[in-house]
């Protein structure tokens, strides 16, 4: 439920680069959220629509792509996973590298110019 | 798209400023090889008084730091100051975690020559100190026996992202219905590499267990040049 900082550091970097682009409005943030980040997606659009209220951003879609983990298994190969696997969820083994899963940044904006 | 419609690559990072506090932390205590451990519960689940028992039998205790984490007051950083060692108050007011920003803000003002282990109790919460690591070396979660023995199932994340489980309050099991072997078969289930130990601050049970590992896990640590 950290939500909130994360809404207010997204609509800081939104409205940055708004003014960069001399944009009249943001119409569509577009974010890459890793699925360890714990971070639930209609929260965070609830919480950044209430805070670009009046703002730029104001009425702005959040469109968030959910990154997952993407692990290697040393016996089945590459697959993927939504959270923090101890093992491989295909074959059961332990000879798993986890990678990923941990972003979260912002990918691209629309704006009206 | 249509006319006046611009799409803009961003491609940034917008968790930046807290993933840097929280390396540099870790960078901080790295170079002065300090170990330091992140407290994790419910309110009420004995952080404070843990803290206390497990000063009370240290030996060396001018070597532990300990910062606390409240929403407001300075209560448990003046309990831990009776204690003699060095302590810092954060009052996180409208965050319900500690965050990395604070503690490192913190670390910079103390003095931590000398000092081996830093021990950080976070703002009772099993939810939101979870998901913002602060760059410790071991996070342990408390849970005592009178919060009920389906809270690993609850609160999968701090479950699964915790090395040491501390079950407290043992001394009350007679009283409550709490059954520990649940709790250890779903705290392992969410993760198969937690320490689980059962400790009562009030009767003494388990805590030179606790003590011993948490050593043993200072002395292992290798910390980065």
């Amino acid at each position: 439920m950290h939500e909130l900082g994360v809404a207010n550091e997204v609509l800081s970097v939104v409205l940055a680069e708004a003014e960069r682009h001399a944009a009249g409005k943001v119409t569509v943030v577009s974010l890459r959220v890793g699925v360890l980040r714990a971070i639930e997606p209609e929260h965070l659009s609830f919480l950044f629509a209430h805070l670009a209220h009046g703002t730029l951003a104001d009425g702005a879609r959040l469109e968030i792509e959910e990154e997952p983990v993407r692990l290697e298994c040393d016996v089945c190969g590459v697959s993927e996973a939504r959270s923090l696997p101890w093992e491989c969820p295909r074959c059961k083994g332990s000879r798993i590298t986890v990678k990923g899963g941990d972003s979260l940044e912002i990918a691209s904006l629309e704006i009206d110019t | 798209m249509g006319a006046g419609k611009v799409r803009i690559e961003v491609e940034r990072s917008i968790q930046q400023s807290a993933d840097e506090a929280s390396r540099a932390i870790r960078s901080l205590l790295s170079q002065r090889r300090i170990y330091s451990l992140n407290l994790i519960s419910s309110p009420g689940s004995g952080k404070t008084t843990m803290i206390e028992a497990l000063l009370s039998r240290f030996e060396g205790k001018g070597g532990v730091a300990v910062v606390e984490g409240d929403i407001e007051t300075d209560i448990d950083a003046e309990r831990i100051r009776r204690c003699g060692v060095q302590v810092r108050q954060i009052n996180t007011r409208s965050s319900c975690h500690i965050q990395p920003s604070q503690l490192l803000g913190v670390l910079r003002e103390m003095d931590l020559s000398g000092t081996r282990l830093l021990i950080v109790e976070n703002v009772g919460n099993l939810v939101c100190p979870a998901e913002v690591p602060l760059g410790e070396d071991a996070r342990v979660v408390l849970l005592s026996v009178t919060e009920g023995d389906e809270k690993p199932l609850k609160y999968p994340l701090v479950f699964r992202t915790s090395d040491l489980l501390v079950i407290t309050k043992t001394d009350l099991l007679p009283y409550v219905r709490f059954d520990v072997e649940k709790v250890r078969r779903a705290a392992r289930a969410a993760n198969p590499r937690v320490e689980i130990f059962e400790t009562s601050a009030v009767s003494g049970a388990g805590l030179p267990a606790l003590l011993d590992r948490i050593e043993a896990l200072r002395a292992e640590k290798r910390f980065d040049p």
